[in-house]
């Protein structure tokens, strides 16, 4: 549908501003005073010459006057009024132009925020859509190839045995028989449970798609561990400790020299993790009560950031990123792990996971390092032939807000917001600094050991809050007894393990005393 | 039938599985094949008959009752006198993870659901002969 541009506010808008008066505004465009105003009013529609003579005396671009923005935002509005779920507003489509022209802000609010709603409502279906948050949808898709399993054997059997005697074959049609039956009787239940909601592609936020991207690689990436490895033979050139060598490193290299300044005497709001970048003075200053872990890692980080700035783009040019907003993410979440490749080297590391049995306090302790970025050093050592054990990670601030997670295959963690009360990355809170396990049991069955800590960060200054925020590791059962965690815990005894789900709404436990909100599941 | 060949005359295969149409198939073909054939249906049987007589074999359904395939896998290769046990694991769960897992803990194949009874019948015969 085409519909007529409302720009008559923006001319009348722009000549008031310019103090000119109709009249005066006519007389130059050699045009009436009385069908300026109609003009003005969006009773007249405009173009050609005219148009371009009203731009050049208002001084306009052409194009603020072509409408093409109004007229896109007067259609969608005009779909938006066609939306089921506000025909009881009935809403005239007609008087979008109006709205437009007078409000043209709030008419591109209200489409954001429409578009907001249907990407969340497609977001939840997809989501409640997925096989393994559903025990209901799980058990039936396995019955159907248990079913499926026995039919073909079968029929192959039947198909392929000559000298089948006439009572087996009798006892094999009637296996067809009733496998086929409870074939049938299965898909329907299928049918049931997928026409409660209609499918939808998920529309990904830049976040997630980073996230996707991470669980595409197992959070592994050879191509920056050869960087890594590089970068830390050059950096052990230059000097014996880390810190002291990353610092002569990033001088003789990049020219970049490393200050320290007293919190007192510095500017704060420039200040992130204790840390400032001046990348135009080529100085990277520490606030001088910096934590050693956070200034040996961000030496690191600039450092991997300088020198493989190609091989961390190469990275993130993948068609999983599908905007520029999408691979900015990706390139620093990479620069961080390379960052952490280079302190933490992936065999040493590895070997020393595997002696201390995942002890992530000793590995801390080990390498000088954070607890953050021990686990998420244990998240990433996924090399074919020399993996360790596939570690999930999730990281909470006191609201319960996720706010960076590490998924693994199979563990059904949602997306954002927040996650199961039950789970110990909140418990945590609770027992701050100690770490605390939990034997966690999902609805589809599948059962992992959690293992969770508080982490604070120190105040720069007195009158600054310490922030604390909850880290958990999570691995699925089977790896449980290579860790130091496992010990004591009896993992066959069902009973011991403590019913979680994903959240509220994606967990199919109608009775937990727990729930806070309805379940997306259970409405089916 | 083709069956894949002759295997070892006699091999002993124990079925774990707890959906009787398909022990009942699975016992079908292997015997046809020349296999001994035994079968339990749930986890913490099957341990106790791998430990009372070991089979050539175990064919392990995943989704056991009881105690499921992967712990009964893991007691098999933790086991000091049934470690090197071949193990076929069958499974309706076909996810990359699942097969990840399985692999994990030292499973010889793995073999999703719906099977073809000549894959089934190969797997089992090419380990017992070894």
């Amino acid at each position: 549908m085409t519909v007529a541009a409302p720009i008559g506010m923006k001319v009348r808008a722009r000549r008031k501003s310019r103090g000119m008066t109709q009249v005066a505004l006519a007389r130059r465009l050699e045009i009436s005073a009385s069908y300026l105003n109609l003009i003005e009013s969006d009773r007249r529609a405009v173009g050609g010459s005219l148009l371009q003579r009203i731009a050049e005396e208002l001084e306009l671009e052409l194009d603020d006057l072509s409408g093409d923005r109004e007229r896109r935002l007067v259609e969608r509005l005009g779909e938006l009024a066609a939306d089921p779920s506000i025909l009881q507003h009935r809403i005239d489509p007609a008087t979008a132009n109006a709205l437009v022209s007078r409000h043209p802000d709030w008419a591109g609010a209200l489409l954001s925020l429409s578009r907001g709603l249907r990407d969340a409502d497609q977001q939840i279906t997809a989501l409640s859509d997925r096989l393994d948050q559903d025990p209901a949808l799980m058990e039936a898709v396995h019955q159907v190839l248990n079913n499926a399993a026995a039919v073909r054997s079968t029929m192959e059997i039947l198909s392929s045995v000559d000298d089948l005697p006439d009572e087996q074959r009798a006892r094999f049609i009637e296996i067809v028989l009733s496998q086929s039956s409870a074939l049938s009787s299965t898909a329907e239940q299928l049918v049931v449970l997928f026409s409660a909601g209609s499918t939808h592609n998920r529309s990904l936020s830049p976040a997630e798609e980073v996230d996707d991207f991470l669980i595409q690689n197992q959070s592994y990436f050879p191509a920056l561990e050869d960087a890594a490895r590089d970068l830390r033979r050059e950096v052990r050139a230059c000097g014996q400790t880390i810190e002291g060598a990353l610092t002569a490193f990033l001088l003789q290299k990049f020219g970049i020299s490393v200050f320290n300044r007293s919190p007192v005497e510095a500017d704060l709001s420039r200040f992130r993790n204790h840390t400032h970048f001046d990348a135009a003075d080529k100085v990277l200053t520490f606030l001088d009560n910096a934590p050693p872990p956070t200034r040996q890692f961000q030496l690191a980080r600039l450092a991997s950031q300088l020198i493989a700035p190609d091989a961390i783009a190469e990275v993130a040019d993948d068609e999983l990123l599908t905007s520029e907003e999408a691979r900015a993410r990706a390139r620093g979440a990479l620069t961080s792990w390379l960052a952490a490749a280079a302190l933490f080297p992936y065999e040493t590391f590895l070997e020393d996971a595997i002696r201390h049995r995942y002890d992530v306090e000793l590995l801390r302790q080990r390498y000088s390092a954070s607890v953050e970025q021990i686990c998420q050093r244990l998240v990433s050592l996924r090399k074919p032939g020399a993996e360790g054990i596939p570690f999930g990670f999730l990281r909470a601030d006191p609201s319960g807000h996720i706010s960076k997670r590490f998924p693994i295959a199979g563990l059904p963690i949602p997306r954002g917001g927040n996650g199961c009360p039950l789970w110990p990355l909140y418990g945590a809170f609770q027992t701050s600094d100690r770490v605390i396990r939990q034997l966690a049991e999902f609805p589809n069955g599948s059962r992992y050991l959690f293992i969770a800590r508080t982490v604070r960060h120190e105040p720069a200054l007195f009158h600054e809050a310490p922030f604390l925020h909850a880290v958990m590791l999570a691995c699925d059962v089977v790896h449980a007894d290579q860790t130091v965690y496992a010990d004591g815990l009896d993992f066959a005894a069902r009973q011991m393990a403590t019913p979680v789900g994903p959240n509220c709404r994606l967990c199919a436990r109608t009775s937990c005393l727990h729930r806070g909100e309805e379940s997306i599941l259970s409405s089916r | 039938m083709a069956n894949g060949g002759t295997g070892k005359l006699g091999a002993r295969i124990l079925i774990a599985e707890d959906e009787p149409n398909i022990v009942e198939l699975l016992t079908f073909v292997l015997q046809r094949a020349g296999c001994e054939i035994r079968s339990v249906s749930d986890g913490e049987a099957a341990i106790a008959e791998i430990r009372r007589d070991p089979p050539d074999v175990l064919l392990l359904d995943l989704m056991l009752p009881r105690k499921d395939g992967y712990e009964v896998l893991k007691a098999v290769r933790g086991s000091a006198t049934h470690a090197a046990l071949p193990v076929v694991m069958l499974t309706a769960k076909g996810q990359e993870k699942d097969r990840k897992v399985a692999e994990s803990l030292g499973v010889d194949v793995f073999i999703t659901k719906p099977f073809s009874n000549q894959e089934v019948v190969d797997s089992v015969l090419k380990l017992a002969r070894t």
